[in-house]
């Protein structure tokens, strides 16, 4: 390409740049269509007492619910019982990594049910992160609520 | 007839056109550009429009960068260019004018809005277009005109028609957690999906045709793809443990997630053709989060590895893992900027959750946001914006800054309980 050529094209391109532009747009009333759950899970508790608490941003249990725990273990396995752990986070910190976070509670508490005798085949795990607190303020007294593992019949 | 449905609708809606945003402009900002916008005449005898000039108005003066004379400041109101005496605008102060015209057809339910927008320093018309729309489509309409405006002043796009989808959460109204789509500013909210069990984490496809998310509904985590247009949904092949976190690829074809089938959270890749999953980290923490970077070869990550969590990249090809972020013990929900150069993040410091941003090169932190528990950024397909989930005293609501950090705005239009807001794509 020679100079000349160079120079015309740079020329148009200047020309196109400085002028008015020229647009045409449609809209349309398309909206989204909704859809809704069907056949929505439901829980039940297996004794008022099937509830661990965790510090923030901890997993491990302290030896009150190791206590708690081998309770519930002869209670499972006296009754025959398969259960589902809940793990369950405060609100500080992202949404997925509570999830992951309660998940590691949730470990941490079928676990100790194995080691207390449970049969592993009787016990799902599931986290529900920060989704399902038990108590709804921001503040210290509510976080410590829902900073929890739940043992239920599933 | 249609005139008389036009009346009606108009004087409904005159009436609800607040602003949508309860906007902040904080210290130190530039002057705005500032722009007139004459109320654009119909072809009908009256009523004066009123609704499409404010709509144009409250999407340029969301983010700080436009002031829009009031209209009671003009000295004319020209609806062509013979009627524009650019002297009066200059004596304004006004840089630039948008003028139009917007024609009603007796036989159509639809009506062309005409408009021109001025340079008055350089008396020159900069921009001529037209929008085609049925008359109900009146808001997107105005949000066209806007992005027009915008891109041809600002050189970039204009995000005032792309869509911001967000989960609800339960509430006195609604004992449901409802999947939801509105505009930007919180407007035309509607529920996509509603469940009484918990949803997170909408992502959407770079096409804006679909969403993927995380729903509860079989008891336990698992993503679902949903189609916008027809609400058809299916749920991606499941694997044990948490299904979670999705996050589409920039060409649409894979999607990153997290699984925890491996004995703990590990980023995995999903192929939407092969319906395949892919491993693509591998370690004992928490690995979760995932971003693709926009040219597609990168995934940001958050990751407790090192004891704390911080926000880590991954090569998809090489799986060669790098740390980013090295400053405090919070670094979490990185996303990237549109030109990759930086990212948005959630970073806790003395105890208090902020939005931050870093940039890439240099790997300097800035702290954008000074409340309570920000959570979930979401960048603005243009990078200037950046929707964060915020508290409003005990309500879960959203917010925004520009990455200036100069302009916040509360998305105070929007009802119940918003959280995890999710930017569209740009819509053309």
């Amino acid at each position: 390409m020679n100079i000349t050529h160079k120079f015309i094209i740079t020329l148009i391109v200047f020309f196109l740049a400085s002028c008015s532009s020229v647009s045409m747009d449609r809209t349309n009333d398309a909206t989204a269509i909704s859809a809704t759950a069907t056949g929505a899970y439901s829980d039940t508790g297996i004794t008022s007492n099937n509830i661990l608490y965790f510090a923030y941003d901890k997993s491990d249990i302290n030896s009150e619910g190791r206590t708690k725990i081998r309770t519930l273990a002869k209670l499972i396995n006296d009754n025959n019982l398969s259960v589902r752990v809940e793990g369950h986070c405060d609100e500080r910190g992202t949404r997925e990594y509570n999830l992951a976070l309660g998940e590691k509670r949730a470990k941490t508490v079928a676990e100790l049910l194995i080691i207390n005798g449970v049969a592993s085949d009787k016990i799902d795990t599931v986290s529900y992160g920060e989704e399902k607190p038990a108590s709804p303020g921001s503040n210290e007294r509510s976080w410590s609520q829902n900073r929890r593992a739940l043992v239920k019949t599933f | 007839m249609l005139k008389k449905i036009l009346l009606i609708y108009l004087v409904l809606f005159i009436s609800n056109i607040q602003s949508q945003l309860r906007i902040e402009i904080k210290g130190g900002a530039e002057d705005p550009i500032s722009i007139a916008i004459v109320p654009l005449e119909w072809n009908l005898d009256s009523p004066q429009d009123e609704y499409l000039h404010q709509i144009i108005k409250s999407d340029l003066e969301s983010f700080g960068e436009f002031k829009v004379l009031p209209p009671e400041n003009m000295l004319s109101f020209p609806s062509s260019k013979e009627e524009v005496f650019f002297k009066d605008w200059r004596m304004l102060g006004v840089d630039y004018l948008v003028i139009g015209r917007i024609n009603v057809s007796d036989f159509s339910e639809e009506i062309i809005t005409k408009y021109t927008i001025f340079d008055v320093a350089r008396e020159k018309s900069i921009h001529r277009g037209s929008v085609i729309g049925p008359v109900k489509t009146l808001r997107k309409i105005g949000h066209k005109v806007s992005d027009k405006i915008y891109s041809r002043i600002q050189g970039i796009p204009g995000i005032f028609s792309t869509k911001i989808a967000y989960i609800d959460k339960p509430s006195t109204d609604d004992p449901n957690f409802n999947l939801r789509i509105s505009d930007i500013d919180g407007y035309d909210s509607l529920s996509i999906f509603s469940s009484p069990q918990p949803l997170m984490s909408p992502s959407w496809s770079p096409d804006r045709q679909n969403i993927a998310y995380v729903s509860f509904e079989e008891g336990t985590s698992r993503i679902f793809l949903q189609k916008l247009n027809s609400a058809e949904r299916k749920g991606v092949k499941l694997e044990e443990g948490i299904n979670s976190s999705p996050n589409w690829s920039p060409n649409g074809d894979k999607i990153s997630a997290v699984l925890s089938k491996s004995g703990n959270p590990d980023i995995f890749i999903y192929d939407l053709s092969k319906d395949t999953w892919k491993q693509i980290t591998k370690h004992f923490g928490i690995d979760t989060e995932p971003d693709w970077s926009p040219n597609s070869k990168k995934i940001l990550f958050t990751s407790n590895r090192s004891g704390s969590p911080q926000i880590y990249e991954v090569n998809v090809r090489s799986n060669r893992v790098k740390r980013l972020t090295f400053e405090g013990t919070y670094n979490a929900r990185g996303r990237y900027l549109p030109d990759g150069k930086g990212i948005v993040f959630v970073h806790r410091k003395n105890g208090v959750f902020h939005i931050a941003t870093q940039n890439l090169r240099t790997g300097k932190i800035r702290i954008l946001t000074d409340t309570f528990l920000d959570e979930s950024p979401t960048v603005s397909p243009n990078g200037n914006v950046v929707i964060y989930a915020t508290k409003d005293g005990d309500r879960d609501t959203l917010a925004g800054i520009t990455l200036d950090g100069k302009t916040k705005f509360v998305m105070s239009s929007i009802k119940g309980e918003a959280r995890e807001p999710a930017w569209s794509p740009l819509i053309d």
